[in-house]
């Protein structure tokens, strides 16, 4: 398909620790397209985040075939991978994962360094900014809240200008008020083109979406489009 | 301006080095004391041994350079062997070394001048001045070789020195201690129950060493075996060649001919010792570059030490930094950027510690230098570009060594593992 962003044929993972074989994923079949806002729902241990990590080219595929942007990306190197998720993928994680003691700055500017390319400040700035964050640009980043600090984590993702942005359980770590907040800047992204994939076990955080898987025991047991899709922004509205 | 792309890429690991490190102030600056004492005493042991070398080489040639020394030896001992030198300390008397040798060896074909010796020990007073002082017991032509000449009045002659005539002449300390700044020529003083009179007094010889010959007296060889001691032997023959190049040669008709006087044919049982100034030369470099070996050995120790500790804090750092390495991979940081920044860190640690042990290993070697000539030491600063290059090399080697396998480790990390951990 023209505008295919992932293909998974098949698809399974197994992780082998001294000896012991934990069958994690058993055989996925799933495409997303450019643009596409995709949830991943479903209980704690469905396999949900090792889904996202082999998705995202942090882990690799036991046997199957995965094509992004319908090239063969199922057998890459470690090297490979490492480029691969500089260029083309942004993550956001449950725990925010931003350096610690580090500005909101350099914690942005983090995907640059390995890029290879000349540091270019204004992407950095932009970024931030595209978070609402350009007054906190220097503060570090133990001085910000929890929202705050998911939005660096946002702003991270998106300094590369990735094709997609995988978010594994952003909100869990939030008050309500705050995980609407990032569901907004989420959706404000879609809405401008990029192609989100959301983790969550919830189904009111799932509903933000435009489809949503749901796994179970790794496998998919349902896929559809979001019939009443909420709007962060309206929500908002609503709240105030 | 735009950045070459190689410095740009060389810059970064530097950087995040640099704040990494920055972060971590206390445990860098002791992981940076460790190399710093490494290599200061690297330096120290370097610059200091340098200096001691020149020092001896200096004492060597106020003897001359154009010399070959015959000396006492006991029998089936080495000449440089500690049985040698603790025989001769403990009283194994040698009375086969005769002026009568010397006579001979005069008369080889480079041979131009000689003299023999022998040392004592006696109570030397003036007008209730008391001393004891070693006494330098040389024949008259010592004045002609030796390169320290008479200050005042005169050496004593060949006919004084066969006539056992009672004539001293004082090294420039000695003097000063019996007579001040009183005149001393034509004075008479005692030396054991005898007396004797002043005709000389010696031009200081400058740099000490362990005997101090400005503090001694020179008495004819003749007038010390006959009148104070008591014997017909001396214990060294000393040499001077016409053509230093070919001393080695005249060292072996020495040889010959001393075996052939003492009737030796089992050349282990030499009782004396041929030495060329070369020879003492190299015997000197050998034994400085020895300690100077042992000294660098205990400095490594102290580096090894140093870059272990700095492996021990790499490894404490990788683990506790796990997420840190996890979240840089996840944003596409490859095995090799990891690899590189921890390498950049530990050199980064041992370059600065090498720096500041270059900059206190050479104030110290300053100031012992300062010190020593202070002492009256014959001492030179001796600094060279080599050491310093090579100071740097060897903190770069340490930090390279002992944060390979922290960084190897680091660099390894699956980063889905090291982002779980947190
Ligand atoms: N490295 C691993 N080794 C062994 N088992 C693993 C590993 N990672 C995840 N698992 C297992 O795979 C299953 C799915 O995990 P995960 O993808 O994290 O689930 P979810 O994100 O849906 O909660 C769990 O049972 C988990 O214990
Ligand atoms: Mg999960």
């Amino acid at each position: 398909m023209e505008n295919s962003l992932i293909k998974l044929i098949d698809v399974h993972k197994d992780y082998v620790n001294e000896e012991v074989v934990t069958k994690v994923l058993h055989g996925i079949n799933l495409e997303i397209n450019q643009g596409e806002f995709v949830a991943i729902m479903g209980p704690s241990g469905s396999g949900k985040s090792t889904l996202m990590h082999i998705l995202g080219f942090l882990d690799k595929l036991t046997t199957g075939k995965y094509y992004f942007k319908n090239k063969d990306v199922s057998d890459l190197n470690e090297d490979q991978l490492a480029d691969i998720r500089n260029s083309e993928v942004g993550f956001v994680f449950q725990a925010f994962n931003l350096l610690v003691r580090t500005s909101v700055f350099d914690n942005v500017k983090l995907p640059l360094v390995y890029s290879g390319k000349k540091f270019d400040k204004e992407k950095v700035i932009n970024a931030i900014k595209s978070v609402g964050l350009y007054h906190r640009l220097n503060n570090l980043s133990n001085q910000l809240s929890g929202g705050e600090k998911q939005r660096v984590a946002i702003a991270r993702a998106l300094v590369n200008e990735p094709s997609i942005i995988f978010a594994d359980e952003p909100t869990g770590n939030l008050d309500s008020k705050s995980g609407l907040q990032i569901m907004k800047i989420l959706q404000d992204l879609n809405d401008s083109g990029k192609t989100i994939v959301l983790v969550t076990h919830e189904s009111y955080t799932a509903s933000h979406a435009d489809r949503i898987i749901k796994l179970r025991d790794g496998v998919i047991v349902s896929d559809a489009k979001v019939e009443q899709r909420l709007h962060a922004k309206m929500e908002d509205e609503l709240t105030k | 301006m735009k950045l070459p792309i190689w410095l740009g890429q060389f810059e970064t690991p530097i950087q995040i080095a640099r704040q990494a490190l920055l972060k971590n102030k206390v445990r860098t600056i002791l992981s940076i004391l460790g190399v710093v004492i490494g290599i200061a005493a690297v330096i120290i042991v370097l610059s200091v041994g340098q200096g001691i070398k020149g020092f001896l080489i200096g004492q060597l040639t106020t003897f001359g350079t154009d010399y070959i020394e015959v000396e006492i030896k006991v029998p089936n001992a080495a000449h440089t062997s500690t049985e040698n030198a603790t025989g001769l300390a403990l009283g194994v008397q040698i009375t086969t070394l005769k002026e009568s040798d010397m006579k001979e060896i005069l008369k080889l074909d480079n041979v131009r001048n000689a003299y023999s010796g022998s040392m004592t020990q006696q109570i030397v007073s003036y007008q209730g001045a008391n001393k004891q002082t070693f006494i330098f017991a040389t024949s008259a032509s010592y004045s002609d070789i030796d390169p320290t000449k008479v200050s005042e009045g005169r050496y004593f002659t060949d006919e004084e020195d066969n006539g056992l005539a009672r004539v001293a002449v004082l090294g420039p300390n000695l003097k000063q201690t019996l007579f001040g700044d009183e005149d001393a020529i034509g004075k008479e003083i005692k030396v054991g129950r005898g007396s004797y009179k002043v005709i000389g007094v010696m031009d200081k010889r400058g740099a000490q060493s362990f005997f101090d010959f400005d503090s001694m007296m020179y008495l004819p060889i003749h007038t010390v075996q006959k009148l104070i001691i008591g014997v017909d032997y001396v214990t060294f023959i000393f040499v001077q060649v016409k053509d230093n190049s070919i001393s080695d040669l005249t060292a072996a008709d020495i040889i010959q001919l001393m075996r052939e006087r003492h009737n030796i044919t089992d050349p282990n049982r030499d009782d004396f010792a041929v030495m060329t100034e070369a020879e003492a030369m190299n015997m000197l470099n050998t034994i400085v570059g020895a300690i100077t070996l042992l000294l660098i050995a205990i400095a490594g120790i102290s580096l090894v030490v140093g870059g272990i500790g700095i492996m021990n804090i790499m490894y404490v750092s990788v683990a506790e930094r796990t997420f840190e390495i996890g979240l840089r991979k996840a944003v596409g940081a490859k095995s090799a950027d990891i690899l590189r920044q921890f390498l950049m860190e530990a050199i980064f640690v041992t370059f600065s510690g090498g720096v500041f042990g270059i900059i206190i290993g050479s104030l110290v070697s300053y100031l012992i230098t300062v010190i020593s000539t202070y002492l009256g030491f014959n001492w030179k600063f001796v600094m060279s570009p080599l050491y310093l290059l090579l100071a740097c090399g060897v903190s770069i080697m340490v930090g390279l060594i002992s944060g390979l396998y922290p960084a190897r480790a680091a660099a390894n990390l699956d980063p889905i593992v090291a982002l779980r951990q947190e």
